[in-house]
């Protein structure tokens, strides 16, 4: 049984693709101009208003390369983002992922153990409260990347969208916010893959996992009980 | 250096793979594989940063830009017209002033004589209007927000002629579906589709905030439309040529998408 369904798998690292040259190229086009007033005014809401993003994080080389990687990329993540949803939806992936009534308290005693509070690892499914409350946001968070980006990008033309998100300005500012959300989650999502489940790579590769390696059995938590069980180990050692 | 080593050890890693079951030969396992490999999609990555991005994409790139041109023509409505916020402040003297000369562009009528605005191509009268000739025709004035591909915008409040009203005036032929807005500004201008030429907000503008344009902006007469990015609008205007075929555009030449629609 592998653990992610191969269309899972796809739409993952195709995911990675686009929203990284999504996030570099538009950091490239917010370097145009690095801050959020209309002209002659000023905004409430952004402190580093005139501080460029530095350079090694964007991607396009110039305005109009990044504008048109970021316009194009756009149909791939788009596509990308209705094929996943489509499939979890109509698999039933979804029911691994949409939080459980009792998913803030689950995620409580999850953070309390990585804390260290609680010494037992929680009794999880396929994935612990906190991930599937980054699981179940990271889409809903690209729709809202999604939806502000078309409303900046098309302000006269669908301006009913436009003003619905409070006009231009902000609607770029949300378009910034989503994105930096996106970015947080997933730093987070990389940090914990890394960190306490490296057998998921695999796993989100080929599909092989084994429940012995979940952080579960490993009673994991970041840097800790890294290493799977001593039966995995010699199992392994004989290939 | 990390670049280098990365892409050394990929060509490695290809050069290896071509020559057969390179693995068994030379010992190397999966995990040393993946992370040679890890290494090297990581220093590609790197080299990639802040680069315009392999070479090989940028017919994909072309192919989509084109695709995003025919849906926003699809989008395009006459009839979705820009309503700046009430609570919205006019720049006035905010207002950023672009040209691509060395100095502020500023016609000299004793070097080129008294200026005119022509208005040819495809028409059944060409037209040449001087500045007294344009505030005489009919005048409208409408509080606009400018889009600026930079990703800031300005409001401003633009006196001038529908462009639509100067096709009437000048018998534009049906067979022009472009328009080529041409500058003294050393050589600037763009095309535009004729449909955003007809937009009821595309104006000749002679005046801002109530006062004749100045030379930072595009004094005697510029093109503006919200329904345009700042860079199609051309500023310093002498020429509105009605044309059959798209003439491309001093920035749209240079890898900004020639539509530039909002």
């Amino acid at each position: 049984m592998k653990r992610h369904h191969v269309v899972v798998r796809i739409t993952h690292w195709v995911n990675v693709l686009a929203l990284t040259i999504m996030v570099a190229s538009g950091l490239r086009i917010f370097n145009a101009y690095p801050a959020f007033a209309r002209k002659g005014e000023s905004f409430c809401c952004y402190p580093f208003a005139g501080r460029p993003i530095p350079s090694w994080l964007t991607f396009g080389g110039w305005l109009a390369g990044a504008r048109n990687w970021h316009f194009a990329m756009m149909w791939l993540l788009v596509v990308n983002g209705i094929v996943y949803l489509g499939f979890i939806y109509l698999h039933g992936e979804w029911r691994d992922l949409v939080p459980r009534r009792s998913v803030f308290r689950d995620a409580g005693e999850m953070m309390k153990f990585y804390l260290t509070i609680r010494k037992d690892h929680p009794r999880q499914g396929k994935h612990n409260a906190l991930q599937r409350m980054a699981y179940f946001a990271m889409p809903l968070v690209g729709i809202v990347a999604v939806v502000t980006g078309v409303a900046i990008w098309k302000p006269v033309e669908l301006a009913p969208l436009t003003h619905l998100l409070g006009g231009y300005v902000w609607a770029r500012y949300w378009h910034f916010w989503a994105m930096f959300v996106l970015v947080v989650l997933a730093a987070v999502h990389i940090f914990m893959v890394f960190t306490v489940d490296p057998y998921s790579i695999p796993a989100m590769v080929t599909g092989q996992y084994r429940e012995r390696w979940s952080p579960e059995a490993r009673n994991a938590r970041p840097f800790v009980h890294l290493a799977p069980a001593r039966e995995e180990e010699d199992s392994h050692a004989q290939r | 250096m990390r670049n280098a080593d990365g892409l050394a050890a990929l060509a490695e890693i290809v050069r290896q793979r071509e020559s057969g079951h390179a693995a068994e030969r030379i010992g190397i396992d999966r995990r040393h594989f993946l992370a040679a490999s890890g290494a090297a999609l990581g220093a590609l990555a790197l080299a990639a940063c802040d680069s315009m991005g392999p070479k090989s994409a940028k017919s994909l790139l072309t192919f989509a830009m084109n695709q995003n041109e025919v849906l926003e023509r699809t989008l395009f409505r006459h009839t979705s017209i820009d309503v700046p916020k009430a609570s919205a402040l006019p720049a006035g003297s905010h207002f950023p002033s672009y040209f691509v000369s060395r100095h502020v562009p500023v016609w000299d009528p004793a070097a080129r004589g008294p200026w005119h605005l022509e208005v040819s191509g495809l028409v059944r009268t060409p037209l040449r209007l001087s500045l007294t000739d344009l505030a005489a025709l009919p005048r409208i004035g409408y509080k606009l927000d400018h889009f600026c591909v930079e990703g800031w915008t300005a409001v401003a409040t633009r006196t001038g002629v529908r462009v639509a009203d100067l096709a009437q005036l000048a018998g534009a032929d049906r067979a022009a579906r472009y328009v080529d807005f041409q500058s003294f500004d050393d050589g600037y201008h763009e095309s535009w589709d004729i449909e955003s030429a007809m937009h009821p907000q595309t104006l000749i503008v002679y005046a801002q905030d109530g006062h004749y344009l100045n030379a930072a902006w595009g004094a005697p007469a510029r093109v503006f439309s919200p329904v345009k990015l700042g860079y199609k609008n051309t500023k310093y205007l002498t020429r509105i040529a009605f044309l059959p075929e798209r003439n491309g555009g001093y920035w749209s030449d240079q890898g900004y998408e020639w539509y530039g629609g909002v």
